[in-house]
């Protein structure tokens, strides 16, 4: 049995004949299921959870980036298989997993190749596709062996499914691109430093590939994962191996 | 349920559960590590692929592939690597297995232990090498020229002078 989790943002009018040809797809495929509307207060996994004892098999998140970030973050641990229909912007990560937006997503659903997917583990929740620490003063300490400190402030990226889009400079007109690699997470570490009179200059990363890695701030620092954003002191990040069992399309770039 | 708060406890279940999912298994490494310039490592930096030193390092470095220190960097540890190009600093011990590369704009205090070793003009050096290939041959023919010196008699100088 399929469950379909739906964004709340789905509710627009401009997104209407786009889900009516989606559900109509479905049902034509024959896997039409149950519909769940998400809402910002919704925990996913209790839904899941309850859906699974109701007999679902599958799970299939309909939204964006957003959406497949929220209802991960909490519901990785489910006994279920998860699918990914994404409609609209900000659908960056369906390009890594292989599925087309809109419509003919529908057909990579009902194929279900399905692929066991990494996530990394944040203090005391899920990350599924990218985790950010906005520029500060900040040490990070990999598998307890080395540390890396920048002279001053210094922005840490995780990623994990999203590639990680980075500028040499604000007149580079051509983004630099890193895709992510299975088996470890990836840490990009952009050191700024004090130009002349004021402001900051981005220097170019630093990549470490981890399974842990640990952050320190002497004040506290904004950490953004999945689009949630919290002010932390310590962040202890892990990679859990296959945790997620994902129905991907064949363009799949791992 | 819906509003609960992360407890610890609810964090600790979470963390058996990552534990338990084969954490640390990763298979072969293909991803660079990159130390970009203003940036300082310290501890045992170890890594299973290649690795390209832009800033600092104090500690040891230590990877079974390709390391490349940048014009500028600098390493003030002993390094141990399957092949090396330095273009920069390295204070310490050099051990690599295969081929060492020294570019004009190295500035190396420490002894070297190579397979094959390129200096380019320029490059400075302050300490021993070592080659393995070359130490046995060495100790072979030593061995052999004391052998054929006590054969023909006692004092080999005393023979020369003759």
């Amino acid at each position: 049995m399929y469950v379909y989790l739906y964004d709340n943002f789905l509710r627009q009018k401009k997104f209407d004949a786009e889900i009516r040809n989606v559900e109509v797809r479905l049902t034509d495929y024959g896997i039409a299921g149950k519909i769940l509307r998400l809402t910002n207060y919704t925990d996913a996994k209790q839904i899941i959870d309850d859906e699974i004892k109701r007999g679902a098999k599958t799970v299939v998140i309909v939204g964006n980036d957003h959406t497949f970030g929220h209802v991960l973050s909490r519901a990785a641990t489910c006994e279920c298989v998860f699918g990914f229909l994404p409609i609209g912007p900000e659908n960056t990560i369906a390009e890594v997993l292989g599925v087309p937006v809109g419509v003919s997503a529908c057909d990579v659903l009902a194929r279900r190749r399905r692929e066991k997917l990494d996530i990394g583990w944040m203090n005391n929740r899920y990350f599924v596709s990218r985790l950010q620490v906005k520029a500060a003063a900040v040490r990070v300490i990999y598998d307890s062996k080395f540390s890396v400190a920048a002279n001053d402030l210094m922005e840490v990226v995780v990623c994990n499914l999203q590639p990680f889009y980075w500028k040499r400079d604000r007149d580079d007109l051509e983004p630099r691109v890193v895709h992510p690699q299975d088996g470890k997470l990836e840490a990009f570490l952009r050191p700024l430093t004090k130009k002349r009179f004021w402001g900051y200059k981005y220097e170019s990363p630093s990549v470490f590939p981890f399974e842990e890695m640990e952050i320190v701030g002497k004040t506290p620092f904004t950490l953004e994962a999945d689009g949630k954003i919290s002010k932390e002191l310590k962040v202890k990040i892990k990679l859990a191996h296959g945790k997620i069992d994902m129905v991907v399309g064949r363009n799949r770039k791992f | 349920m819906m509003f609960q708060k992360p407890s610890p406890s609810i964090a600790l279940e979470n963390e058996d559960d990552v534990n338990g999912a084969q954490m640390g298994a990763g298979g072969p490494d293909e991803v660079e590590t990159v130390v970009g310039p203003s940036v300082n490592v310290e501890g045992d930096f170890a890594s299973e692929g290649n690795i390209i030193v832009k800033g600092s390092v104090s500690g040891s470095v230590h990877t079974s592939r390709h390391l490349s220190v940048e014009t500028g960097a600098k390493i003030m540890a002993n390094v141990r690597a399957g092949g090396a190009r330095i273009a920069g600093e390295v204070r310490g011990n050099i051990k690599v297995k295969e081929d060492l590369e020294l570019m004009a704009t190295a500035r190396v205090v420490g002894d070297i232990e190579a397979k094959v070793l390129k200096i380019d003009a320029g490059a400075l050096l302050f300490g021993k090498v070592a080659m393995p290939g070359l130490s046995n041959t060495d100790n072979k023919s030593t061995a052999r020229s004391r052998g054929n010196l006590s054969k023909k008699g006692d004092n080999p100088i005393l023979e020369l002078a003759e």
